[in-house]
């Protein structure tokens, strides 16, 4: 089903988790702003962003992957709009350190082969629903709300770091995603851990120290009364998910606390179909939740 | 024919790495009416001037150029060595060949050949400058001292002591300042009231001193050695004649619930108040904007029981204008505000500290409250939330400091001594209890001070960890402090009851206006700015303004009564004269063209213009003209380039003379 008419058009950059491990953050992102009647579209021949290994490896290859999506992106109209945050996090740091350094842009034009246009704004799914879109319009296109369901808003350590980078909202203080979820009718609960870090890759190197710090999170936000979390990030989702129950066997703490998607909580608000938002692909059933508060 | 001698000053290497110092002096030596011209090392040393003094006499010079710095650094130097060696000062130049070329300019070719260039019209400058003779000023021996910190009081009393009259104005009811909030003071640990009180009643009992507390500086018009103060005496609602301090009115008011900002909001007080009990002057004022009787017009209690009869409800601001002659500014400091952002500050807060959200987590300064005998606690450290004992504190150092992430970026220099200083008033106070501190450095270079934090790791048993902190949370009762331990390289998280952040320093609220009123520079961070870092390190670059404390930095008590006694000293050394002498670089009205648009007076910013009739010999009214009175001219040209017939010039300025300057570009 296409729209008639779009109010607002965007090119898209899924990244590498979108079309894998979190293929169910581009189903709903999809489902989402077909529902909200935004266009999305998908840039042609789009590259790995690269991710944590690259920059860490060779800065130069870092800056000319994401130099040249910057360039695949400017050919499809409309500000490049990003769901995963690490992707979002490196292709706005790419912007941000080609445009302060000359000799740094000279040196990825030379690697991909051509010119990187830094003009097209890269925003973040939250920064579109709640500045371009709107929060008024977001809430007037609300046709479930999320009445009684208590979000724990869970930002991740990248999102909104280092603050000239995203530019998203305040650094240490951000209240972007409470405003979105909020204006769709959900409670928000004040924790602790909104902003700590998941322990990210780490899951595969160093799986303790992630069930470490994963597991502070899910106590922080089981303690301020939480039903749920909101994520904007695929790494943080797969800790908080997949890890959860082997966190709960370590522990011996029952959490239970489904991890959503930013966009499967929207889309189920604004009235779209359960099944075209991949909440069957989550390790944490939240159907049970769901059916609990009349959501399902 | 001039016989002008113009000499080339390398400055070190300041000018001589950029710009050819030789080939400049040879070029000039060239020009016409030049009749002497050479280089030096240090011009301004004293060979550099005997140099000059030397070539004035052989070479019988008429006109003298340095080409060197600034004027504002040297002008005054050469031109007293030129009136030493017997000539009219105001004939010697200054060519700026470092601010203005070698300091910003690389290539040494294009510097050298602008060197010359400024040089080449130094020399026709100073082919049309005139002898000019100093103006004199009366000075006006009475001092104004802007705030009654320890810094004012101090910098008051010296300059009173020496005869000379002060007037001390201070914003709030009582005068005192941060220092009358402190409990104990490093690195002696006496108690800041027992050395504070008897000076703030000095100041009360001096006959030299006039206090004028609860009161704001309006405008301050006027120059140095004559300065017109007008001040805003706020409505304080008791007659101060009458008042006899009693305090009946206080314990009488029925409103008591006012959180009393001198304890930092810890205790509450009525709404006709003294801030603290040791206040001068000990008069009350009512608080207006929680006066039950100025909100609804009922009550009057505090009028019905007061026996003198000093409660005035109708007293209104009263403006008042003084002369003085100087002006010492000690407005202080306040301290970083963990408080959200406010709006359109450039100061990014702290979210992840909690936006001072959580109530246990307290500034360095109401810590001190809590620490202080006379405080709202007696002396007892206990938490806000519940009054609660704490048992383990963590001590949180540059929070806003050396941040420059969060907008600044200098040490707010006193807060690693006040920390180990609170580590142990806490452990005196507390014997099993826990100090724990994380700091980035500690800065303790002041005499005692290396021993004090030694004394405080080493003998109070607090626990020093090097490292910052990225959050705290509640956790039920408790505080979580997630933190770093770089030595050790680990994260450290402690569960506290108590956080005190030591926040960074900053200026006094209103600084910036103040400054405009009074015509000073301020920085970035709107500290007060001297008029050289190192050499007048207490001055003002506008003349007859003087600094004293954390207004113009951060600083601890010892250096704000250094800087405090030495403005009073740069004060009373301006008052040992009668007359002033000035630049006469003042403006000049030709009568004969004057048509007396008086357009110049309108542009004027200093007031100096005045209408002056001109009369013939049967006393008619030939015409009227402006006149420029020379005590009051600040010498900035805007007259000149005002005026549409040409008939008022700037002496030293003349058009004569900056149309010479171009001809020779």
């Amino acid at each position: 089903m296409t729209p008639t008419k779009t109010l607002l058009d965007y090119s898209y950059y899924p990244g590498c988790s979108l079309h894998a491990s979190a293929k169910e953050y581009d189903i709903s992102t999809r489902s989402l702003f077909r529902a909200l009647r935004i266009g999305l579209h998908e840039v042609p021949d789009w590259l790995c962003c690269g991710a944590t290994p690259a920059h860490n490896v060779d800065e130069l290859l870092s800056l000319s992957l994401c130099g040249k999506n910057l360039a695949l992106a400017d050919k499809v109209n409309g500000d490049l709009a990003v769901s995963c945050a690490a992707c979002f996090s490196r292709l706005k740091t790419t912007q941000h350190k080609l445009t302060t350094s000359d000799s740094r842009r000279v040196q990825v034009e030379r690697a991909i082969d051509g010119p990187v246009p830094l003009g097209k704004p890269v925003k973040h799914l939250l920064e579109i629903l709640a500045k371009d879109y709107g929060l008024e319009q977001l809430a007037g296109a609300v046709q479930k709300p999320l009445a009684g369901l208590k979000v724990a808003c869970y930002y991740g350590c990248l999102l909104t770091r280092p603050p000239e980078v995203p530019e998203l909202d305040d650094c240490e203080a951000p209240t972007i995603m409470e405003r979105v979820i909020t204006a769709a009718g959900a409670e928000v609960v004040d924790w602790s851990h909104r902003l700590e870090c998941c322990g990210a890759n780490f899951t595969l190197s160093r799986p303790g120290v992630v069930l470490k710090l994963t597991g502070d999170i899910l106590a922080s936000a089981k303690r301020a009364g939480a039903d749920c979390f909101m994520v904007a990030c695929p790494l943080c989702h797969g800790n908080l998910d997949i890890r959860q129950q082997e966190i709960e066997e370590t522990t011996g703490e029952h959490f239970g606390l489904p991890a959503f998607y930013l966009t499967q909580l929207l889309g189920l608000a604004c009235g779209v179909s359960p099944v075209r938002l991949g909440l069957d692909s989550m390790i944490v059933d939240p159907k049970p939740l769901l059916r609990s508060k009349g959501l399902m | 024919m001039s016989r002008i001698g113009v000499f080339v000053c390398h400055c070190g290497e300041n000018i001589s790495r950029t710009v050819d110092v030789e080939a400049v002096a040879r070029a000039a030596a060239a020009l016409p009416g030049v009749a002497h011209a050479c280089d030096y090392k240090y011009m301004c040393s004293d060979p550099g001037q005997n140099l000059l003094k030397k070539a004035v006499a052989e070479h019988k010079l008429d006109g003298v150029v340095v080409a060197a710095c600034s004027p504002r650094m040297h002008e005054k130097t050469f031109r007293a060595a030129v009136k030493a060696a017997g000539m009219n000062p105001f004939l010697c130049e200054m060519a700026n060949i470092r601010e203005h070329c070698s300091w910003v300019h690389e290539d040494r070719a294009a510097a050298t050949a602008k060197a010359k260039d400024i040089v080449r019209m130094l020399v026709e400058r100073v082919k049309h400058d005139k002898r000019l003779a100093p103006i004199t000023v009366p000075v006006t021996k009475r001092a104004l001292v802007i705030g009654g910190g320890i810094a004012g009081i101090q910098a008051a009393l010296d300059i009173a002591d020496c005869g000379h009259e002060v007037l001390l104005v201070e914003r709030d009811p009582s005068i005192g300042g941060h220092m009358a909030q402190l409990s104990e003071t490093f690195p002696t640990l006496d108690c800041s009231q027992c050395i504070m009180t008897p000076k703030m009643v000095d100041v009360a009992n001096h006959p030299q001193i006039r206090l004028l507390t609860y009161s704001e500086i309006e405008r301050v018009e006027g120059y140095i050695g004559n300065f017109s103060v007008t001040i805003r005496k706020k409505a304080r609602s008791v007659i101060e004649t009458k008042c006899t301090g009693c305090g009946v009115c206080m314990s009488k008011c029925p409103q008591k619930k006012i959180p009393n900002s001198f304890d930092c909001n810890l205790g509450t007080r009525p709404a006709i108040y003294v801030p603290f009990p040791q206040a001068v002057p000990n008069i009350p004022v009512i608080d207006r904007d929680n006066c039950t009787y100025f909100k609804s017009g009922k009550c009057g209690v505090c009028q019905k029981v007061c026996g003198p009869g000093a409660v005035d409800y109708t007293q209104q601001d009263e403006l008042i204008t003084e002369a003085v002659g100087a002006v010492v500014v000690a407005t202080g400091f306040d301290l970083y505000d963990i408080g959200p952002k406010p709006a359109g500050s450039p100061i990014e807060g702290y979210g992840e500290f909690g936006y001072g959200t959580i109530p246990d987590v307290i500034d360095g300064m109401t810590f001190e409250r809590l620490a202080s005998a006379s405080g709202p606690t007696g002396g007892k450290i206990v938490r806000p939330s519940d009054g609660q004992e704490p048992k383990q504190v963590v001590f949180i150092q540059c929070v806003g400091s050396r941040a420059r992430e969060k907008g600044i970026s200098y040490c707010s220099k006193i807060c690693c001594m006040y920390t180990a200083k609170h580590t142990m008033l806490y452990h005196h106070k507390v014997h099993d209890g826990q100090a724990y501190v994380f700091f980035m450095d500690a800065r303790t270079p002041g005499k005692s001070y290396d021993e004090f934090w030694r004394r405080a790791i080493e003998e109070e048993e607090a626990v020093y960890i090097r490292g910052m902190v990225s959050r705290l949370y509640q956790k039920g009762e408790k505080i979580v402090v997630m933190g770093s331990d770089v030595h050790v390289g680990v994260q450290v998280e402690i569960e506290a009851d108590l956080v005190v952040l030591a926040t960074a320093v900053q200026p006094r609220s209103g600084a910036d206006t103040l400054a405009q009123k009074l015509g000073i520079s301020y920085d970035n961070y709107h500290f007060y700015s001297e008029a050289h870092a190192k050499l007048r390190p207490v001055e003002c670059a506008t003349a007859g303004i003087y600094l004293a404390g954390a207004c113009q930095g951060a600083k601890d008590i010892p250096d704000t009564v250094s800087q405090a006694s030495a403005a009073a000293a740069k004060v009373m050394t301006l008052f040992s004269k009668d007359q002033l002498e000035r630049d006469p670089v003042v403006a000049r009205v030709n009568e004969r063209f004057c048509v007396g648009c008086l357009a110049c007076k309108k542009v004027c910013p200093y007031g100096a213009v005045e209408e002056k009739e001109i009369r013939d010999r049967q006393g008619n009214l030939v015409k009227v003209v402006a006149a420029v009175n020379p005590g009051v001219c600040g010498g900035c040209g805007t007259c000149q380039a005002t005026c549409p017939s040409k008939s008022v010039e700037l002496d030293g300025y003349t058009d004569e003379q900056i149309m010479a300057m171009i001809d020779t570009l």
